[in-house]
């Protein structure tokens, strides 16, 4: 089968994952210099805990519920038989009773994932469209999406906690080292905010990558364009609900609501699959 | 994790790599001599049919390669009698049936097809082979029923196992299909350490996929 490799979306996320390091370097060095490091180790354990019941707050917040192949017999056939495509054992496959038609892929590792699909998107997608979904769902459990957005936002979140900390003691407490703890929040804030940004853009790249692995998984691109373009399933739930809430600017798709999106604007995505499919086809 | 899947997971490409790489078709001929001992320290015997399992390729090449699988298929036919069927199941997925009494020539039948296919740059589209067993039913009590306990056995029918290679991981697993979805485990096991050492097994048993016939005592390619 005839594909390019994508180098500039590989380049645009090496360069991502290098400016968050950076910006984290910064950040420890902060900690380290304010005498407020001993936050990390504590933090840590509590995201820790997050990311090994990630999968299981993300199923039980979706109301979603493990399915037999007795109750869904094609469903089952068809993650059984894409993930033999991928090279992956077969997921864990959920179905969460909703109307809104959506997907996601949960699990910290390849052999501990689940693929859940609303009783909607069963609805409303033919078998192509709901093959090129699942496959992009299984692109990210092999791409170890879930963790590699865990460990790009560790300290992001630990950022945002120590900014939140700030605003609950920090304001009247200057008794001790109070100059120092009042550094470190400001320096907390920074980083939060340029690391949310640039959490974002990753996120969208990882997508991008899904689509293409997705794709060629299925062999056919078109099937996950036609799914998108019917209904747009917005995918997995590596969203950090927090940072949501803290934002009150509306998130549409103009200018700036595109840099707070975790997902590529359809047409984009659309666009992308298009071209692997025109490569496919010009042997 | 070693070195280049850490760095094909930072560049998010594990998913592309390795839904594209070729597929592994070495272990593939270890089967004519299991047919062998299937039957013999088993009671297995074949089903007289195979099939190769394939997910297609929205291109004009790849119909294209289809259609020389076909070819090279129909001149096998002529000089085996092995008979062969392209069709498509209710799933999406491409299956080449095979069907000829001589277990030899099925082994050898699927080799060229899948060869065709890895030739021209498809092989990572095959997914699998089966070659199917059955033992006992109609009444049939010839060998192997020593070993047959008597809540395995379903009023008459045949006990059904197949043997799937999987051309991803290079290796062959045992399939053992029982009624309502549920896999005679016992006697996949069983299967497994008869036949350990005679074909390329795989270890994990978290790829050993299943794939269920679509009604109750038929095929998984029907």
């Amino acid at each position: 089968m005839d594909w390019k490799p994508d180098w500039g979306l590989r380049g645009r996320m090496v360069l991502t994952m290098f400016l968050l390091f950076a910006l984290y370097l910064v950040f420890v060095g902060a900690l380290i210099q304010t005498d407020s490091f001993f936050f990390l180790p504590l933090m840590g354990l509590f995201v820790l805990a997050q990311f090994f019941f990630s999968d299981r707050l993300a199923l039980y917040s979706m109301g979603a519920k493990k399915v037999s192949e007795e109750e869904y017999p094609e469903l089952h056939a068809m993650v059984s038989r894409l993930s033999q495509q991928a090279d992956l054992p077969k997921p864990t496959v959920a179905v969460a009773d909703s109307r809104v038609p959506n997907a996601f892929a949960a699990g910290r590792s390849q052999k501990k994932s689940t693929v859940c699909v609303t009783t909607e998107l069963l609805r409303t997608l033919d078998r192509d469209e709901l093959e090129g979904v699942i496959a992009h769902e299984l692109a990210h459990v092999k791409n170890r999406d879930v963790m590699v957005m865990t460990i790009a936002s560790f300290l992001s979140t630990i950022a945002f906690m120590i900014v939140r900390m700030g605003f609950w003691f920090g304001g009247g407490r200057n008794r001790q080292g109070g100059g120092g703890f009042l550094v470190a929040i400001v320096a907390s804030l920074v980083v939060w905010i340029i690391s949310f940004f640039l959490i974002r853009a990753l996120s969208r790249y990882r997508e991008f990558a899904a689509d293409r692995g997705g794709a060629l998984i299925t062999g056919r691109p078109s099937a996950l364009a036609s799914a998108r373009m019917d209904n747009v399933p917005k995918d997995d739930l590596r969203e950090q609900s927090e940072m949501n809430a803290f934002f009150i600017v509306p998130l549409k798709s103009d200018v700036i609501g595109r840099l707070f999106s975790t997902h590529p604007a359809t047409e984009k995505r659309v666009d992308r699959l298009r071209d692997l499919e025109r490569e496919m086809e010009s042997v | 994790m070693g070195l280049f899947d850490t760095i094909r997971t930072v560049l998010g490409t594990n998913a592309e790599a390795d839904a594209t790489r070729d597929a592994d078709p070495e272990d593939l001929f270890g089967m004519s001599t299991a047919y062998v001992t299937m039957e013999a320290d088993l009671g297995f015997r074949s089903v007289d049919a195979a099939a190769l399992c394939f997910s297609g390729v929205d291109s004009t090449d790849f119909s294209e390669v289809v259609g020389d699988v076909e070819a090279i298929l129909r001149a096998g036919e002529e000089e085996t009698g092995t008979a062969f069927e392209l069709r498509e199941d209710s799933h999406g997925w491409e299956w080449v049936i095979l069907r000829d009494d001589d277990p030899e020539d099925l082994v050898t039948s699927v080799h060229f097809a899948a060869d065709e296919f890895i030739e021209r740059g498809y092989g990572s589209r095959l997914l699998a082979a089966l070659f199917g067993f059955e033992r006992g039913g109609d009444g049939g009590s010839d060998g192997g029923s020593d070993d047959r306990s008597n809540d395995d056995r379903s009023n008459g029918e045949p006990d059904r196992a197949y043997w799937i290679y999987s051309f991803r991981r290079g290796a062959y697993y045992p399939f053992a299909p029982k009624r309502d979805k549920e896999r005679n485990q016992r006697l996949e096991f069983k299967l497994e350490s008869v036949l350990d050492g005679e074909l390329g097994l795989e270890g994990d048993e978290s790829y050993w996929y299943p794939m269920w016939p679509d009604r109750d005592g038929g095929h998984p390619w029907e």
